[in-house]
């Protein structure tokens, strides 16, 4: 048991820290404030190539398929680093659905694909929900239809986030209506956003964040799009979200926001006399802070050591979503206490502070993790499971 | 960066698994509740000295295993997880490592192998009269007498103080403190029994011009202070650990009675306000384990780990809590019935929480840190 990282670990983040301090010019972080924190900007597709291109993508990823060769771990310190640097990193695209191309994909997808995801070159939405499915996901209805050599695609998806400005759509369709059970007809296609069938309409949310509806008319795809085997789409998806519930729960962003809420309160004045800091309710809150921001990193660092040993325990990835997504919410309320009225101060107001008007939009934008990427109660039913062997209802 | 135990680590936790898992009942257990015969199950614990458990953390040359703090602390967890009537902590951490880092070589020599063979038991009186802070002894003073110090005072809830040889017990003296190994039997000892919550013995401890000779003076002036400070993050540590265990094992406990508890024909687990409470108390137990498991490794490894143990301490206060009232609550009036073992966890958890500090001190001390600008994360 060692929680400490090696010396060329930390020798590696603190390449990376000044790597990104570099790269976020004030330019880049004005366009990603202006995109609300999700990027699709020209200098922050600029700065993805670049990363690309500095061959820090693929960092944890096998030389073979041209990654650098070093662990899980380190591809983990790298997104806790470019997180935390504030750039709206597509982790969606480079740790959930690349390695499931890698893994799973067929010959042109590995080819094609797969280098464009390590180049900083390719995005990838994810289309799972429908309007009538959310977390019953297996009764979704979108549907590919054999046609000739290919197959035809028609339907509609809900909550299609970043598809607008995304290259394909990692999207779950029926392929058989007859399975016996729902989710054994599902399969897995990659489909080209630049397909004239392809449509997509925004729908603005609390957090300002732009989500999509996209629309699928009579788009045909080869079989080169078709991901796995045909109608064993649900295995993918399945292993798909577990990934990405690790990435939805990094560490970063909160301890460099823990920092910052405490470097300010020790810094201003209140007009009494003494500083914010010296209050003992401030203490309180950010005690509190601390001592969950040190429960999410050991999460996700055991998180990210499992995959290494290759034993990631899906009652564990779950505790880290449902911790992790529940905390973030404590966290902005308890630190936006500390900041006080200015923590309801939009960042358009000239002189607006930019940690407290990145705390008025985090606590806005918030609640998406608790139900996005699998709600918590379906969390919950594979914890109480999965880890203390529990018999659930069945559905 | 490595979250799997050791082969020698797993070795430990086995055998102590082994051991208590076997030897501690519920039906021995009772024998010892409402105080009806001393908490203190003295064959099990000569099989744990046999077994080598009690020298996990002592030196080769004194009879011990010489492994470190991280294997005792793994013991303290089963300890904890089978709630068992042995004075392990307060034994092995709160004085025997103590004596065997700060000790000259004949105070260990003369301590330490005894110690080992469960032939000796040490305890320590870390507690006073509304002074919760083992390092800042306030009400027990030490005026010189010669070589020697006479020593005067009360200290509280003195663990197993009754059936120890030697307590080690901190006094102020002039302008720091001095750390002695009080022979229990010195003149001038007074110990009145203590009813708790556990039922563990505890003892107020009243001191009278009690003369300590040079040769258990343990520590004095700087030396008396990191001394202190060692024993407050090592058994803090340790009661973390306890705390693991024993929340754990009442949370598997609630999952397997609901999941064979029967109502309205289904097992009440599959109602999911029954499984999502369980959930919460898994979520909870993983962070009260990593957190416990990180501090008790940075003071295995002998660095800095005092945020990391203020941390620790604020979940297993929290998560102890949390738990006992989730696994009372879902057993139903099966929790509170004294003929089934659930009731006993819930008084450890308590126990746990409040020694040493409850979660808002901790908190507090913790946010003291913080604006200090000791605790930023990495």
């Amino acid at each position: 048991m060692k929680v400490e990282f090696s010396a060329e670990q930390n020798a590696l983040r603190k390449e990376l820290r000044a790597y990104f301090e570099a790269l976020m010019t004030p330019e880049l972080k004005a366009e990603c404030d202006e995109s609300m924190g999700e990027g699709g900007g020209p200098l922050w597709r600029e700065a993805l190539k670049q990363m690309g291109r500095d061959g820090w993508i693929g960092v944890g990823w096998p030389k073979e398929l041209g990654g650098r060769g070093m662990s899980p771990i380190e591809q983990f310190i790298f997104v806790e680093e470019v997180m935390r640097a504030g750039y709206p990193f597509p982790f969606l695209t480079t740790e959930s659905v690349g390695p499931q191309l890698a893994e799973h994909g067929n010959e042109w997808q590995k080819r094609e694909i797969v280098p464009k995801i390590l180049a900083g070159e390719c995005l990838i939405a994810i289309g799972y929900s429908e309007p009538g499915a959310g977390t019953d996901l297996a009764s979704l209805k979108t549907s590919a239809v054999r046609d000739g050599d290919g197959w035809l695609i028609n339907g509609q998806k809900m909550w299609t986030s970043l598809a607008h400005f995304c290259d394909y759509v990692w999207l779950a369709c029926r392929t058989d209506p007859d399975a016996a059970k729902p989710h054994k007809g599902i399969s897995m296609f990659l489909v080209p956003t630049n397909d004239p069938g392809w449509s997509c309409s925004p729908v603005v949310t609390l957090g300002g964040v732009r989500t999509n509806a996209t629309y699928y008319d009579n788009i045909r795809v080869n079989d080169d799009a078709l991901v796995g085997e045909e109608n064993a789409g649900w295995k993918l998806i399945t292993s798909q979200l577990n990934r990405e519930r690790l990435s939805l729960v990094n560490f970063g962003p909160t301890a460099e926001m823990f920092n910052n809420v405490v470097r300010w309160a020790q810094q201003t004045d209140l007009p009494e006399g003494g500083k914010i800091i010296d209050q003992a309710w401030v203490q309180i809150n950010l005690a509190k802070v601390r001592a969950g921001v040190e429960a999410l990193k050991l999460v996700c660092y055991k998180q990210a050591w499992a995959m290494t040993e290759g034993q990631l325990d899906m009652a564990d990835a779950s505790a880290a979503k449902v911790y992790g997504s529940e905390f973030f919410i404590e966290v902005y309320r308890l630190l936006g206490e500390v900041i006080g009225q200015a923590s309801l101060i939009n960042r358009r107001t000239p002189g607006a502070d930019p940690i407290a008007s990145r705390i008025e939009r985090l606590y806005r934008t918030a609640s998406i993790i608790t139900f996005g990427g699998g709600t918590n109660e379906i969390q919950r039913d594979i914890i109480s499971a999965a880890g203390l062997w529990m018999p659930r209802a069945s559905r | 960066m490595d979250f799997g135990l050791s082969e020698q680590q797993r070795d430990v936790q086995n055998l102590a698994r082994e051991i208590l898992g076997e030897q501690v009942t519920a039906e021995k257990l009772a024998k010892y509740d409402s105080y009806a015969a001393e908490r203190f199950d003295r064959e099990l614990w000569q099989q744990v000295a046999q077994a080598g458990l009690l020298g996990v953390a002592i030196e080769e040359q004194y009879g011990g295993m010489g492994f470190g703090f991280f294997e005792a602390a793994l013991i303290a967890e089963e300890v904890g997880r089978n709630i068992a009537p042995l004075p392990f902590i307060s034994h092995c951490i709160s004085a025997a490592m103590p004596v065997q880092q700060f000790g000259s070589a004949e105070q260990k020599q003369s301590l330490l192998p005894g110690v080992v063979s469960g032939e000796q038991l040490l305890t320590a009186a870390l507690m006073e009269a509304n002074n919760e802070d083992p390092t800042q002894p306030r009400l027990c003073s030490a005026q010189a007498g010669g070589e020697a110090v006479l020593v005067s005072g009360e200290k509280l809830c003195v663990p197993f103080a009754e059936q120890a040889d030697y307590l080690l017990l901190a006094a102020t003296d002039g302008d720091g403190a001095v750390v002695v190994m009080l022979p229990r039997k010195a003149e001038g000892v007074v110990l009145e029994a203590m009813e708790v919550t556990t039922y563990e013995p505890q003892y107020r401890l009243t001191l009278s011009n009690v003369r300590v000779g040079a040769e258990n003076i343990l520590a004095r002036g700087e030396q008396a202070q990191q001394l202190l400070a060692s024993v407050a993050e090592h058994t803090a540590a340790a009661l973390c650990a306890h705390q693991l265990g024993a929340s754990d094992k009442a949370m598997r406990m609630t999952a397997s009675y609901t999941a064979e508890r029967q109502q309205f024909g289904v097992p009440i687990a599959t109602f999911q306000a029954v499984g999502h409470r369980a959930a919460n108390c898994f979520i909870d137990v993983e962070c009260l384990r990593l957190n416990c498991y990180q501090a008790i490794s940075r003071l295995d490894d002998g660095v800095d780990a005092s945020v990391e143990v203020a941390i620790a301490k604020v979940w297993a206060g929290d998560v102890g809590h949390r738990v006992s009232y989730a696994a009372q609550h879902l057993h139903g009036g099966t929790g509170i019935d004294r003929d089934y073992p659930l009731w006993r966890y819930c008084t450890w958890l308590r126990h746990n929480e409040m020694m040493l500090g409850s979660s808002a001190r901790n908190l507090a001390a913790l946010g003291s840190k913080i604006a200090a600008g000791e605790a930023f994360c990495a």
